[in-house]
């Protein structure tokens, strides 16, 4: 399922979050939103997922335009950057949640969501923990659950908010690596937030590059490293030090 | 315990500190602060259930079998009744609406909610006997001349049914409801606003309704502050003795709460029958304390909960 992000507009007050963004990821694509802090990346992911509104422009999931749509009626899958789990939920129910709350006619029956979250404990390799709390788990292994909470609703696209962002140096690489063979077999359509661009070259197939609210370079690693559109890209590209001279 | 304004843990649990006084300071310190507790707190205690059972148990159980004391008891407990869960509902209101959204006058709303913990309680009372008085704003329709009886159809549904605000209970309600009104709220305000929305946020991308992240996310983060807030709101509701006093009006057997009629049963001295009825307030007292201690520490738990998951 592809997103298609036409024309959006966000302000706060004054503040122009977001002005004119247009993109779309296609189906089955891994993308990545770069862009340094106060860019507007996190504020376009929210418009996208529902929990911010735009004043102008439309969101498309495939033809369905869900612009007018609250996050609960998109249903797309969102992982944030501090995890958000139900702290007085064990892990296995934080899991079930999004099963759990769908009308009784949706519901599945028990056995179903029973086997659905042992499934997606295997997945992140947490079967043995599905009776403790959140506070019981270390960093890496509650992003994996918030992981597999957005995944059991099934969603139609995947929206990932900084996702490694509050994890030290080597749970996130690793949690890099398992993003990408995760998606190299499920090829969700998936959009992550990242400030890192050595994440977002890594991991993604293609690049969106934004600041003060508007995109400047939309393109694959290789494109956007071996010719950045405008100054900006460079520059930023540059801080880090990540293109040879 | 009427009046006894309680501290709101505003704080999330400091590191401790290593303090540089001698240990002569802190025996001192320590020291005077035991005596002064002894003192103020449990002599005072002490003296409450020792004057109780003065005259023996069978005194003490008697005095429940009065039926001016029963009614109080009985009134006392309607009071509660009413005043807490309205005071809980309108506490969660209160810190939904400071705690979720940022609008104009909220510094001001939060101040104002504060409003009855520095005012005296007997204001908390008259401003109803201004209201509902006969001399008040509406006593033209509570207290009806003839021409307003036949003129006005709210003075006669009023006065066909009865209905009566002051020197009754739905004034001592009122009045209640007035002093009451912060604990809830201020119980929960430092809580949400520590835990922000995210899983709030969580539940909603996941498909959960309104309602249904209300009672399975939002309830169960704020439970201990709740009841935190509301055991402090019901030993309040249950001891509260100026503002009631002010709309009572002290007829026996009708608009008499229990901290009123140990006044009267003091002042009749009927010490035993008094100190009785006080013991009863005090052990209320006490199990609100533990109940207290025992959902500050549970809610502090949540806020570290919180903290450590970077929310």
């Amino acid at each position: 399922m592809s997103i298609h992000i036409r024309n959006i507009t966000k302000t706060f007050g004054k503040f122009v979050a977001l002005n004119d963004v247009n993109f779309t990821v296609g189906g089955g694509e891994l993308v990545a939103l770069l862009g340094p802090s106060g860019s507007g990346k996190t504020t376009l992911l929210r418009v996208i997922a529902g929990l911010e509104f735009a004043e102008e422009g439309n969101v498309l999931f495939g033809d369905r335009d869900v612009t007018r749509q609250s996050a609960y009626q998109r249903r797309a899958g969102f992982v944030f950057q501090h995890y958000a789990l139900f702290q007085h939920l064990s892990i296995f129910e934080n899991i079930a949640f999004g099963l759990r709350v769908r009308q009784r006619s949706q519901r599945p029956p028990e056995p179903q969501i029973r086997a659905r979250v042992e499934q997606l404990l295997e997945t992140i390799q947490l079967a043995d923990f599905a009776k403790r709390l959140p506070s019981q788990l270390s960093g890496g292994q509650r992003q994996r659950v918030a992981f597999a909470r957005a995944l059991a609703i099934e969603p139609e696209v995947l929206l990932l908010d900084e996702p490694f962002g509050a994890l030290d140096a080597k749970v996130r690489k690793e949690l890099r690596h398992w993003l990408r063979r995760f998606h190299d077999t499920t090829h969700l359509t998936s959009l992550f937030v990242t400030h890192d661009q050595d994440e977002a070259f890594e991991v993604a197939d293609r690049v969106v590059i934004i600041d003060q609210g508007a995109i400047q370079q939309i393109g694959t690693p290789d494109e956007v490293r071996e010719s950045p559109a405008n100054s900006f890209v460079e520059e930023f590209l540059d801080l880090d030090g990540t293109i040879p001279a | 315990m009427a009046g006894a304004v309680s501290t709101f843990p505003t704080k999330v649990a400091a590191p401790r500190r290593a303090t540089a006084e001698s240990p002569l300071v802190k025996t001192l310190l320590v020291g005077t602060l035991l005596v002064f507790f002894g003192i103020f707190l449990v002599l005072p205690l002490f003296v409450v259930f020792q004057q109780a059972f003065s005259k023996g148990v069978e005194v003490f159980l008697k005095t429940f079998e009065d039926r001016a004391t029963a009614h109080a008891v009985k009134l006392t407990l309607i009071t509660a009744a009413v005043a807490v869960p309205l005071n809980a509902i309108f506490g969660l209101f209160a810190a939904w609406a400071v705690t979720r959204f940022n609008f104009r006058g909220r510094s001001l709303l939060i101040s104002l909610i504060d409003l009855p913990l520095w005012v005296s309680p007997v204001i908390g009372g008259l401003i109803y006997v201004l209201i509902f008085g006969r001399q008040g704003w509406l006593g033209p329709v509570f207290f009806p001349s003839p021409e307003m009886l036949s003129s006005n159809f709210i003075a006669r549904f009023i006065y066909d049914n009865n209905i009566k605000v002051i020197f009754a209970a739905p004034g001592i309600i009122l009045a209640t409801v007035f002093v009451t009104f912060p604990f809830v709220a201020r119980g929960l305000i430092p809580l949400m606003q520590a835990q922000g929305h995210k899983e709030e946020e969580a539940a909603m991308t996941l498909g959960a309704n309104g309602w249904q992240i209300f009672t399975r996310v939002t309830v169960p983060k704020i439970k201990w502050g709740l009841i935190y807030g509301l055991i402090l709101c019901n030993a309040r509701a249950m001891g509260e003795f100026g503002a009631v006093s002010v709309v009572s009006g002290h007829i026996r057997n009708k608009t008499n709460t229990m901290p009123l009629h140990i006044e009267i049963l003091y002042n009749e001295y009927q010490f035993a029958a008094a100190f009785a009825v006080a013991s009863v307030l005090s052990i209320l007292a006490l199990v609100t304390l533990i109940i207290k201690t025992y959902a500050e520490w549970q809610a502090e738990r949540q806020l570290r909960a919180a903290a450590e998951t970077g929310e």
